[in-house]
């Protein structure tokens, strides 16, 4: 099993969603999250003074996945996610040691 | 925890022992008052709590204010009594041949009374909602960790300056209206007719009305109250703006009690209550006397240069500037209240403006009106447009404060100016503000987090020049009883400014203006220096650190953000 996380622009959710259940996945968990990678925001000025936004709000998406799938499905996220700009994010894979369902105590593939 | 408890409890004794002594001495002094001042009076006219008198034929006058009923002279010394005796029998002679027509008249008079005491309520109304407004714009101006602590300053505003207003700032500001300055669109409010301190065309403190009570409880008198108070809470709620996310409660209520009392009805009595300033014109032939209609410096310069002395006196908020002296920004939390807050405040200023004729049958409303809108737009666009060629983006709260300063300083001028004028003024005051704001900012150093001393104070002070400036003489014939059969040599003239030939009204303006400002900040600095000698007005460094809410109040101002375990 493989955790997929990304972390992609706000306004490219809808689009990764319907590409990810467009490929037949089926379970998503996203969070609004801050942060800045290494561009470290932007300044801006408010009533003259400046300030530094370094912490841009960000969507987290998160994936559990069998191994065979993970490679289609960071494949199609990174197209759908993409507008060729800085700030456009990061996929990150690792590999799950078990999964289980509560309802009913499933394990492993069976439970994804 | 405990220690701090234990510090705290004797200076809240303290606290509760001066508010205690404070109000056994105004009350004795209101009762005093109203058993006493009724017996100085050398005139004795009766206050109408029903509102049955008001308003008679004596009321019933022509567009340029002039009554059909002819008074009998009493002074028969007069080179012209036997002209004015002749002139009272001819009238007496035609009323009783038309019995009818008098009455007529009277019922005309009530009705003409009744117009404007609908008018002047309705937009007193309107001027109260400015407050609900101002709440708003502040405390969407602000960080989200101090905004339950602003909405509670500016609730309390209302409440504890009324306070004050009530037991002695509606004597002091208005006890001598009828001495010069008589509303007659009122029915003029002859029960307020004694100064406390001065006398004549010098009057300094108006004596009548000590709570509310025996002159003042009168129909006109009531009018006149709400509506002034109303006006009394803007200056009032002004400083919140520049005093918060640091000020504890205990001093603004200290602050607001002072204003509402002393600086405010002050110098309102000197302009508004036919007071020294507003005879000017009568005693050293300054124009028509110091004149500002609804309020630029009476108002708003007054709350803008008290609020300046108390961020003076209270500091800048800390992390305000860096160790380098550099300004640091703590952007607003809440875009939609700031400019939602602006609008209602906008709206609000059509009962400001407007309203300050006291009466609906003056039909120089409407261009009030239109005036006030006028410099509303171009203050704003100015603004916008000033920061967007400065910074490269239009800042929308500079939009909201550029909107406000165009309003305060056409509020002055506004029944006295033509349109091309009102938009000339809110430009410049579009200009004032934003380099007031960074004039602030970056060179005095004074913190004013939400600018109320760029957008009342110094642009008050610009509406109140402005007057003295661009006045087109078209307006207020006999103002402050000065010109009422000729003005500059013109039947009808009014207050007129320097552009259009009265360099004598720009200069009373400009003095006048000078002593609000010195007023407001001077009294104000010299009062709340001294109450922070005796105890720091300043919350501590933890609690500005945290936010004032918890520590003040108790409850955050949105609590469903604050990290606590609710499961449960």
């Amino acid at each position: 099993m493989k955790k997929i996380e990304a972390i992609i622009q706000p306004h490219k959710l809808d689009e990764v969603k319907a590409a990810l259940i467009g490929i037949g996945v089926e379970g998503i968990t996203i969070s609004e999250v801050r942060g800045h990678g290494r561009q470290k925001g932007h300044t801006e000025t408010y009533r003259g003074a400046e300030y530094t936004v370094d912490l841009l709000p960000k969507i987290k998406l998160e994936m559990f996945v069998r191994d065979s799938r993970a490679e289609e499905i960071v494949a199609v996220l990174s197209t759908a996610a993409s507008s060729g700009k800085i700030g456009d994010g990061k996929i990150f894979v690792s590999s799950i040691e078990e999964a289980i369902r509560i309802r009913n105590g499933d394990r492993g593939d069976a439970a994804l | 925890m405990n220690a701090e408890k234990q510090k705290e409890q004797p200076l809240r004794q303290a606290f509760g022992y001066v508010l205690f002594k404070g109000l056994r001495l105004a009350i004795t002094a209101g009762l005093a008052g109203i058993l006493l001042f009724p017996c100085l009076g050398q005139e004795r006219p009766k206050p109408d709590p029903s509102g049955l008198t008001t308003g008679d034929k004596t009321s019933v006058v022509d567009a340029g204010g002039a009554s059909f009923v002819v008074a009998e002279p009493t002074d028969k010394t007069a080179p012209d009594y036997a002209q004015k005796k002749k002139d009272f029998d001819e009238f007496q002679a035609q009323a009783a041949k038309e019995p009818l027509a008098v009455k007529l008249a009277d019922a005309t008079g009530h009705i003409r009374i009744a117009t404007n005491f609908a008018w002047t309520l309705n937009t007193g109304y309107l001027v109260l909602f400015m407050q609900a407004g101002f709440a708003l714009l502040t405390c969407g101006l602000v960080r989200k960790k101090n905004a339950g602590h602003l909405m509670m300053l500016n609730f309390a505003a209302y409440v504890f300056a009324f306070l004050a207003y009530y037991a002695v700032g509606y004597a002091f500001q208005f006890g001598a209206m009828a001495v010069n300055a008589a509303p007659g669109n009122l029915g003029g409010t002859p029960t307020l007719n004694h100064f406390l301190l001065g006398s004549g065309f010098w009057g300094f403190l108006g004596g009548k009305g000590f709570f509310m009570a025996g002159p003042a409880y009168d129909a006109g008198s009531n009018v006149l109250a709400l509506f002034e108070v109303v006006f009394m809470e803007t200056a009032g709620y002004i400083i919140v703006g520049s005093i918060c996310e640091r000020i504890s409660f205990w001093s603004f209520l200290l602050c607001e009690l002072f204003i509402g009392a002393i600086l405010y009805p002050v110098f309102g009595c000197w302009v508004w209550g036919g007071g020294w300033m507003s005879q000017l014109g009568n005693t050293m032939g300054l124009g028509h006397g110091y004149v500002d209609f609804a309020g630029s410096t009476v108002v708003h310069a007054v709350g803008g240069f008290c609020a300046m002395a108390l961020s003076v006196v209270l500091g800048p908020r800390l992390g305000k500037y860096g160790p380098d002296g550099k300004p640091r920004a703590f952007p607003a939390h809440n875009l939609v209240y700031v400019v939602i807050g602006t609008f209602i405040l906008l709206f609000g200023w059509m009962g400001f403006n407007p309203g300050s004729t006291l009466g609906a049958t003056d039909l120089r409303i409407s261009v009030v009106a239109i005036n006030t809108n006028l410099a509303a737009i171009s203050g704003s666009a100015t603004a916008m447009l000033f920061w967007y060629w400065k910074f490269g983006k239009p800042d929308i709260t500079m939009a909201c404060n550029g909107m406000l300063a165009g309003l305060v300083a056409i509020t002055a001028p506004c029944a006295f100016v033509g349109p091309t004028s009102a938009f000339i003024i809110g430009i410049l005051a579009g200009m004032v503000v934003c380099l007031g704001v960074l004039f602030n900012d970056r060179v005095t150093k004074i913190d004013d987090p939400c600018g109320a001393i760029s957008v009342h104070g110094f642009c008050g002070i610009l509406g109140g020049l402005c007057l003295g400036l661009f006045a087109d003489g078209t307006y207020g014939a006999g103002w402050n009883g000065v010109g009422a059969a000729s003005y500059l040599g013109q039947a009808g003239r009014g207050v007129t400014g320097l552009f259009y030939g009265d360099t004598k009204q720009f200069l009373v303006q400009l003095m006048g203006a000078a002593i609000c400002a010195g007023w407001a900040f001077g009294a104000t600095f010299i009062v709340f220096k001294m109450v922070n000698a005796v105890r720091p007005m300043r919350v501590s460094k933890e609690v500005e650190l945290e936010g004032l809410d918890v520590p003040e109040f108790g409850l955050e101002g949105y609590p469903e953000d604050a990290l606590s375990v609710t499961a449960s």
